[in-house]
């Protein structure tokens, strides 16, 4: 047992770090909000860190590094609340190599790793909600390639994505494909998020599309622990700056001919947000030391992470906004884009609700880390 | 980074549980295991067990007789004994005075006490609290004055833990009234049955006698008996309280509780209602999540890079815990958690009871549990505690 950080990854969180401060400004974050929320210059700067391909193995392109390194780099992406959605390039570095056949894997995974194509996972739909699955979408073979016909919603940074990977089912029986953009029959329409970043719906009528696995929901239900566990390292990261920023203006802001840090109503809040943050910390560390736990030990291991850290990140964000007062309410102060983001980040890939039924559903006898 | 224990450490896990298996006296795992009143002989025997074991200090280093335990193995001491049923060690003796007087006390006094600590033979209490002086410690009131060889003790010490089974007790005492209230404060070891000392019971809310106030009337105490230096003892308790930072937060009770609360819901009909099914739920993430910062610190411990810099945070979160599963098996009781019936705490009892058996002291320990947020500093002097620390 051991919490400690490699050199290594120390070196990576602090590369990862300078960047976010040094290239990824609050300005520049506002101008690629202003211009639809995603930046093919930022998503190529991070694919130069090396991150995009983090999960995807050394022949293929990639780093092949594990779940540390990855919630290392999401930590510190999260400081900066950066845009470019990096968790869309960790599933698809890792289902693309780990589940496609070799000629899918070998073509796609090298240019994910460079950030040459944006890959991203659509599995949500309109009745589906949060789960996984949501089996409106079908598939019907069509000569050696696959055609694909349904709908999906909320497709992460849709817009801009070279490639999707779509859930669909073959006679009922889920699996995964990929389809790429250009296709004919596979059309978009993008829209902003709450948070500045942007999604998309993705409409399919006998798109063509490739099968990278017909084993879809064990496959989908890794993609989405590895969309968890880097969003919960994300959150870690998006909170220790939001209780930073606070702190910095608590002991600055003056009423009543103090600084406002020094009531003890409002000291409580702060030890209330330190308390979330390190519980949320404790989870981000448990998901992402269980990601490579066998399936039902690390779905379970998910949501009660996720469960944690969508309290901590509500918590934390609403009392952001509270301690600041009305400077909290606008667009222009820092805080509310960092308040956003929490609420953003709490809804995907299952709400706390939603993983607080996966919790119960999978509730046994005896319980705790290593139970 | 890893979340799994060292082969090592998994080998002395498996020797430990064995040794508890084949130790720890049944009568005594079933009353824990259900609540039931554990009485002085109770405590007593799983302590002079475990003394001869060598385990009652069993965060001692070597050269005290202990094991010499690393904070890994420690916490797997004890989570073993905790999920065996076993009771927790009453702390005041080897946990809380035997650190201070390794520390802080001569050569002497270490010979003269710390084998019947270790041994589990004398009653250790604390002597700390007192009717003015709460979360305020510093502010004590009770005098120790030198004469010749001896300090003559006169005031009043009060919520001492199971002050009625006593034979020592260590208390702070003021010796100074110069300077800050902090600076002038000592740390005095007192036999308890020395002419003047007057132990009276507390009776508490649920009944119990689990408190006392112990009065010191011309209580003459050999100089000999002080630790350190005079008008020292403020820094030799922070040490006391700075030490075993992550027993007060008790996660491995919270997870044999844990699983109580299961077996208790399922045999009242509550654990497929879920309302009170999401209840438990919240709980064992809550309680998973203790366990990670807990390990987090004792990891630190071992590493020697801290990755949890506030410890206050685990007394707060562990405490609240302890509350909630209380609460949450009186709750799942319903109805049947208000008769109450003294005998049916003991256990063997044969008579009537009201609804289930397992039902009895159920809102009993809610009650009594209130007090894990207010004990240990409150939670709120923990918390400006918390916020003077993230605030700077």
């Amino acid at each position: 047992m051991d919490f400690d950080f490699s050199d290594d990854q120390d070196q990576l969180r602090d590369a990862v770090r300078r960047w976010v401060e040094k290239a990824y400004t609050f300005d520049r974050r506002r101008s690629i909000v202003a211009d639809g929320g995603f930046s093919a210059d930022g998503y190529r700067e991070l694919a130069e860190l090396g991150l995009c391909g983090l999960y995807i193995p050394e022949d293929l392109g990639g780093m092949g590094m594990g779940p540390v390194e990855g919630m290392v780099a999401m930590e510190e992406l999260g400081r900066g609340i950066v845009l470019e959605p990096l968790p869309q390039a960790l599933i698809a570095g890792a289902v693309l190599s780990a589940y496609a056949p070799p000629s899918l894997a070998s073509h796609w995974a090298p240019q994910v790793a460079r950030g040459e194509k944006v890959i991203s996972l659509a599995y949500q739909e309109r009745a589906g909600r949060y789960r996984l699955d949501a089996r409106a979408t079908t598939a019907s073979r069509k000569g050696d390639t696959w055609a694909l016909s349904g709908h999906k919603s909320l497709v992460v940074a849709g817009d801009n994505a070279d490639a999707w990977i779509v859930s669909a089912t073959i006679d009922g029986k889920l699996a995964l494909f990929l389809v790429e953009r250009g296709s004919q029959g596979a059309t978009t329409r993008g829209y902003g998020t709450i948070d500045g970043a942007c999604a998309a719906e993705l409409m399919l009528h006998q798109a063509p599309a490739q099968r990278i696995s017909d084993d879809g929901l064990a496959v989908l239900g890794h993609a989405v622990d590895i969309g968890i566990a880097a969003t919960c390292a994300e959150a870690v990261g998006v909170m220790d700056q939001t209780l930073a920023i606070t702190v910095d203006y608590m002991n600055t802001r003056k009423q009543f001919g103090v600084v406002i840090s020094s009531f003890q109503a409002l000291k409580h809040r702060v030890a209330d947000m330190k308390m979330q943050l390190e519980l949320a910390r404790s989870m981000s560390y448990y998901a992402s030391l269980k990601l490579h736990a066998p399936a039902p030990e690390r779905r379970a291991a998910m949501a009660r992470a996720k469960y944690q850290l969508g309290q901590s990140m509500r918590f934390i964000g609403q009392q952001a906004v509270q301690l600041h007062g009305g400077i909290g309410m606008t667009d222009e102060y820092i805080v509310s884009h960092y308040f956003k983001r929490l609420t953003q980040m709490e809804m995907v890939f299952g709400d706390t609700l939603h993983h607080l039924g996966e919790v119960s559903a999978r509730m046994q006898d005896s319980a705790g880390v290593f139970a | 980074m890893d979340l799994a224990f060292t082969p090592e450490e998994q080998l002395f896990r498996a020797e430990v549980r064995a040794w508890v298996a084949a130790n720890l006296p049944s009568d005594i795992s079933r009353k824990v295991f259900n609540a039931l009143h554990l009485s002085r002989d109770d405590m007593q025997r799983w302590a002079r067990i475990l003394g001869q074991k060598g385990w009652l200090g069993h965060g001692w280093p070597k050269e005290f007789g202990g094991p010499g335990w690393n904070s890994v193995q420690k916490h797997l001491f004890e989570e073993e004994c905790a999920l065996a049923g076993a009771p927790r060690v009453v702390p005041f003796g080897p946990v809380m005075v035997a650190p201070v007087i390794m520390a802080f006390g001569n050569a002497q006094q270490q010979a003269r006490f710390l084998p019947g600590i270790a041994s589990g033979e004398v009653w250790w209490s604390q002597g700390y609290s007192e009717p003015g002086s709460g979360s305020d410690l510093a502010s004590l009131k009770t005098r120790a004055e030198r004469r010749g060889a001896s300090y003559v003790v006169n005031g009043q010490k009060t919520w001492t833990t199971l002050g009625q089974y006593g034979e020592w007790i260590f208390c702070l005492v003021r010796t100074s009234t110069e300077g800050k209230p902090q600076t002038g404060i000592s740390f005095l070891l007192i036999d308890m049955q020395s002419p003047g000392v007057t132990v009276r019971p507390i009776r508490l809310l649920d009944g119990s006698v689990e408190v006392n106030e112990v009065f010191f009337d011309n209580v003459e105490v050999p100089a000999e008996n002080l630790i350190g230096e005079e008008n020292q003892g403020w820094t030799y308790a922070k040490h006391l309280l700075s030490h075993e930072r992550t027993n007060i937060a008790d996660v491995n009770r919270a997870k044999r509780e844990l699983e109580r609360l299961k077996r208790v819901a399922k045999a009242e009909g509550v654990y497929e209602d879920i309302r009170f099914r999401d209840e438990i739920a919240k709980l064992e993430v809550d309680v998973i999540a203790l366990e990670m910062m807990v390990l987090r610190v004792l990891a630190g411990e071992k590493s020697g890079k801290q990755s949890l810099d506030v410890a206050g945070l685990l007394k707060i979160r562990g405490s609240e815990i302890q509350q909630r599963y209380s609460e949450l098996m009186m709750l799942a009781a319903g109805p049947y958690a208000l008769p109450l019936i003294h005998e049916a705490m003991e256990a063997g009892w044969q008579g009537d009871a009201v609804g289930a058996l397992h039902c009895a002291p159920l809102a009993s320990t809610y009650l009594n549990m209130r007090k894990t947020t207010i004990y240990g500093g409150s939670n709120e002097v923990q918390r400006n505690i918390v916020s003077q620390v993230v605030l700077g």
